[in-house]
Parts: C-alpha cells; sequence; structure tokens
C-alpha cells in the first residue's frame, strides 16, 4: 500500500505546479532585475533623457546612436576596454597556467599554496587597483625602487597613458591569474599520472608530455574559464578607475558609461552606450560558443 | 650542473613563486600601513619597517567612518547571500528533483544571467531605482546582488541534489513527510556543504562588487567598504599609510572566510568554473 500512496503521490500533476511554484522567486527576480531593464535599456536608447536638464523626454530615433559614432571619447574608451581584453585575457592565462604547474608539484604543506591562489581572487577589485596604484607610485613605490635597485631609469608611471594602460594590465593579470590557476589546477588534477608514465616509457619529453597530454587535457577547463574572464574583462572598471592615468585617457568603456549615466544624468546616451557593451559581450559569448562547438565537429 | 636543481629545490623555487605571487600585494600593504610619515618619505623606501606605529590605524578610523563601511558590507552581503541562497534552493531543488519538462534549458537559462554584462544593467537598474527613490538604500544592492548570485548559486545547488539518493526522500515521505518537508528535514541536511559553498561564493561577491555600489549608494551612510576605501584620498593627497590600514581592516573579514572556508570555496569555484 504504501508503495502505491508513493507512486500516486509521485505521478500527481500537482509535482509539476510545485516545480513551477519553487522556481517561481527566481525567475520574478530574473525577468525584474534583468529582463525588464534591459528591455528598458534599449526602448531609453532611442530617447533624449537628460535628467539634469528637467527637458520632456522626447523620441529621437537613432540620434544616440550617430552620437556614439561620432564621439571620440566612445572611441578611445572601446579601445582601451579592448587593449585590456586582449592583453589580460591571454596574461592571465599564461600565468595562471604557470601557476597551476607550479601548485601542481608534490608539496607536503598544500594549505599554504592553496590560499596564495585564493587571495587574489578573494581581494575586492578596488582594493588591488589602490594597492597596484601604491606599487606604482614614482616616488616611494616599490616598482620603481626595483627599477633602480636594477639600475634602470624610474618611471612616471600615471603621468602617460601608455605605461598607465600597462600598470592596469599587471594589475588585472595579477588579480585575475589566480582564479584562473585554481581552475586549470582542478583540471591538472584530474590528468591521471598513468599517461605521463607512459609517455615516460615512450621516452618522451617533458616539453612533448606539455603539449601532447597537459594542453590538450586541459582545453575543456581553460574555454570555461576563458569564456567569463573575457567577459569581465570588458567590464574593466574596478582596477582602472582605481588606477587613473593622465585626464581620462584610461578611461573603459565601462567607466564612459557610469559616467554618463551617474555624473551627467544623461540616461538616453548611457542607455545606447550600454547597449554597444551588451552587444561585444553578445559577440564574445557568440564567438566562444562557436569554437566550442566547431571542436566537437 | 642538473645536480642544482633536484626536484627538492626546484619544489622549494615553485612554491616560494606561488607564495610571493599570493602573498605579497597583502604583506606589502600591512607593511606600508605600519610606517611613520619620516619612513614611507625616506629614500631608497624601506622594505621592513623600521619603527612600526599604529597611529595610520587611529587615523583610518578618524578619517572616515570605516565601522560604518564594514557595517554596510556586513548586511549587503548576508542579506544578498541569504536570499540568493533561499531563491535558489527552491529553484535548484525542482529542477533536480520535479518533474519538469525542459529542466536542462531552465538551468541554461539561469546560468546566462551571469553573461549579461553588470555595467549594463546599472543603467537601467540606476533609473528604476531612481525612481524609486530607492538609491541610497540597503534595497538598491540586495536586490541586484541576489539576482548576480543565482546562477552560481543555483549550479552548485543543483549538482549537490543529483547526488543525494532519491531513496532517502522517497523513505521521509512515505513516513508522511510531504515534499517540502522532505527537502527541509532531509535534503537540506545532506545539501549543507552544497549551500554552505554556495553561501561563501555569494558572500564574496557581494563583499567585492564596486561599480553598482558607487553607482547606487553614494551617500555616506550606505556606502560599502570598496567604495569607502576610495574617500580616503583628497583632490590632490593620497594618504598612502591611511589607506593601506584602512584596507588591512577591510581585508581582515574576507580573509578570515577564505582561511576557514578555503575547501569549500576551491570546490565551489571548480565545480562552477563560474565568475572571476
Amino acid at each position: 500500500m504504501a508503495t502505491r500512496t508513493l507512486r500516486d503521490r509521485l505521478l500527481d500533476p500537482g509535482e509539476t505546479a510545485l516545480a513551477w511554484a519553487l522556481l517561481s522567486p527566481a525567475l520574478l527576480f530574473i525577468i525584474v532585475i534583468v529582463a525588464y531593464p534591459v528591455a528598458t535599456l534599449v526602448i531609453n536608447s532611442f530617447f533624449d533623457i537628460r535628467l539634469s536638464r528637467g527637458l520632456p523626454i522626447t523620441f529621437i530615433g537613432f540620434d544616440n546612436y550617430a552620437a556614439a559614432f561620432a564621439d571620440s571619447m566612445f572611441w578611445r574608451a572601446v579601445k582601451n576596454t579592448l587593449i585590456i581584453t586582449f592583453v589580460t585575457v591571454p596574461g592571465a592565462l599564461v600565468v595562471g597556467l604557470g601557476l597551476a604547474m607550479l601548485a601542481n608539484m608534490p608539496f607536503r604543506f598544500r594549505g599554504p599554496i592553496r590560499l596564495a591562489l585564493l587571495l587574489p581572487w578573494a581581494l575586492p577589485l578596488a582594493f588591488v587597483g589602490l594597492i597596484f596604484a601604491w606599487f606604482f607610485h614614482s616616488e616611494y613605490g616599490i616598482i620603481n625602487d626595483l627599477i633602480r635597485r636594477f639600475g634602470g631609469e624610474p618611471r612616471i608611471w600615471f603621468n602617460s597613458p601608455g605605461l598607465t594602460m600597462m600598470a592596469i594590465c599587471i594589475a588585472t593579470i595579477w588579480k585575475t591569474s589566480s582564479f584562473m590557476a585554481l581552475i586549470l589546477l582542478a583540471g591538472l588534477q584530474t590528468i591521471p599520472a598513468s599517461l605521463y608514465e607512459a609517455a615516460e616509457v615512450d621516452g618522451a619529453s617533458k616539453w612533448t608530455q606539455f603539449t601532447e597530454i597537459t594542453l590538450p587535457l586541459l582545453v575543456p577547463s581553460m574555454l570555461v574559464a576563458l569564456i567569463f574572464r573575457t567577459l569581465t574583462a570588458i567590464q574593466s572598471f574596478d582596477i582602472p578607475f582605481s588606477m587613473p592615468g593622465p585626464g581620462e585617457e584610461s578611461q573603459t568603456l565601462a567607466m564612459y558609461i557610469q559616467l554618463n549615466t551617474v555624473d551627467y544624468l544623461d540616461l538616453g546616451y548611457g542607455s545606447t552606450l550600454a547597449v554597444f557593451m551588451f552587444m561585444l559581450s553578445m559577440a564574445t559569448t557568440f564567438v566562444y560558443l562557436r569554437y566550442v562547438r566547431g571542436d566537437k565537429d | 650542473m642538473n645536480n642544482f636543481f633536484t626536484a627538492k629545490r626546484l619544489r622549494w623555487v615553485a612554491a616560494a613563486i606561488v607564495l610571493l605571487n599570493g602573498f605579497f600585494p597583502a604583506v606589502w600593504i600591512l607593511f606600508t600601513s605600519l610606517k611613520n610619515e619620516v619612513e614611507l618619505t625616506a629614500k631608497p623606501i624601506t622594505y621592513w619597517p623600521q619603527n612600526p606605529v599604529l597611529s595610520n590605524y587611529v587615523a583610518a578610523f578618524r578619517d572616515q567612518p570605516l565601522p560604518g563601511y564594514l557595517l554596510n558590507s556586513v548586511i549587503v552581503a548576508c542579506l544578498s547571500m541569504l536570499l540568493a541562497l533561499f531563491i535558489s534552493t527552491l529553484a535548484a531543488y525542482a529542477i533536480a528533483r520535479l518533474n519538469l519538462k525542459r529542466r536542462n534549458l531552465i538551468l541554461t537559462g539561469i546560468i546566462a544571467v551571469s553573461m549579461f554584462p553588470l555595467v549594463t544593467l546599472m543603467v537601467p537598474l540606476f533609473e528604476i531605482m531612481r525612481g524609486l527613490n530607492l538609491l541610497n538604500s540597503y534595497t538598491a544592492l540586495v536586490l541586484p546582488y541576489t539576482v548576480l548570485n543565482l546562477p552560481i548559486c543555483t549550479l552548485i545547488l543543483v549538482s549537490f541534489f543529483q547526488d543525494i539518493p532519491r531513496d532517502i526522500e522517497n523513505a521521509a515521505m512515505i513516513d508522511g513527510c510531504t515534499r517540502l518537508g522532505a527537502l527541509w528535514h532531509v535534503v537540506m541536511p545532506l545539501a549543507a556543504p552544497g549551500v554552505f559553498t554556495a553561501g561563501i561564493l555569494a558572500f564574496v561577491n557581494a563583499w567585492d562588487e564596486f561599480l553598482l555600489s558607487m553607482s547606487m549608494n553614494a551617500a555616506v551612510a550606505y556606502r560599502t567598504l570598496p567604495v569607502g576605501i576610495q574617500m580616503y584620498q583628497g583632490e590632490f593627497s593620497f594618504p598612502w599609510p591611511t589607506i593601506s590600514a584602512a584596507l588591512v581592516i577591510a581585508l581582515v573579514p574576507v580573509v578570515t572566510v577564505i582561511l576557514i572556508f578555503q575547501e569549500r570555496v576551491v570546490s565551489g569555484l571548480t565545480s562552477g568554473g563560474l565568475k572571476g
């Protein structure tokens, strides 16, 4: 009898209803905090909404988009964002892979090693920006001190747009490579030792083992980490904000969006810029997914 | 030559590189926070603090309402963590266990939320919160952070729920438990490690967030730590020792969390493989 009532309960059409009831808070939150705002965003991008002027909201078609295309500050922000993305994503991957290989050695004490990889991940980006701004301080920073000790010429890092971008990229790579290392380390630990032993027997060099066994088997873990690393790089805000260079030369797209929206209260233009950011992210995801699918064929 | 690079020595070098890379910035900030003005401006710069002082810590509390920032961060991070855990537990249970068509599609949809750039959401959310008079409130941060953490929490919890044998639940239901009763009394205790892992990640994500916090809650009373720390700098002054002291204080909670829960954090990060 007991099994019968159980089966009744499992087959009860109420279960699907219960499932949707349990899903509803999550879906409600996603609709209210993501879907609805994104829809408003797209609509707003076609309107003139400059709250600071108190003018009525008017429909202006693609004027905001035309304005963006003619806006040199927008293009500079896009350029800076792309530089950060194309430097720090491969940079974090290479440094992260290096750290993962080092951390994968047979240590007796794993705790401190793991903590050393976790700490950069747990530090808020805004803190990392401040800490590295101090590292690159022209007078009392440790970077210039080391350069002096090795007989080099100290730089005034934040007086030059190029050097500022370099400092921003170094800070970003430091912050993000440890997360990459954690993911890759988990990947490394799933590779069976027998593969290396077999390669050893066949007389394969360490380098061959690395390129023929380690790298190919790490590709799945790399891809997941790369997608999210690229998406966050496109949104770079905290570190460049905390490490300002001369004027607004190192402004990123996210910083420019924030400036227009929160400081200038130009919600129409801010929305238009955010639509660009959105398309950039979607394009990135699309490219990666295509690559993933292409890889499987 | 080869004798020099013994496996043991190589291991020490590897450990030194990883440890130095991970800990140096935090250690350097700690050193800076202990230096007095004279030592800080000495040239060449000193590495180890010569005469450690605590005056910078006094200044950190004097110049900005640091305890207030800490409290705001704790409130926002805890509330959004609890809310995210509650909502994602229900959703994950439905996806993992209940009779639901297209469960994978629903899970993918929830995970896809993490692909949305936060900056993009910031613009309309700023307008909405402004319209609702919710700028400078905990709500303005707790609601977005909850959604921000839904994908990772749901993903982790689904995989934990799927690992719990169905028989245990069925037995509880035979004994007269309802579905939700079984979830609460039987499944949840077994999934506790997963709930913990998801909770820690949600906490750290909310604790670290800067852009929304700065945009929504600019008022002193509602500033969170990452925003508050930026306020020590004047227009032309940058009191580095004070900022360093404030950073050290701000780092204590999050370092404590990862120190205690490091295994959970690592398993959560690598199983979810999301966010950075």
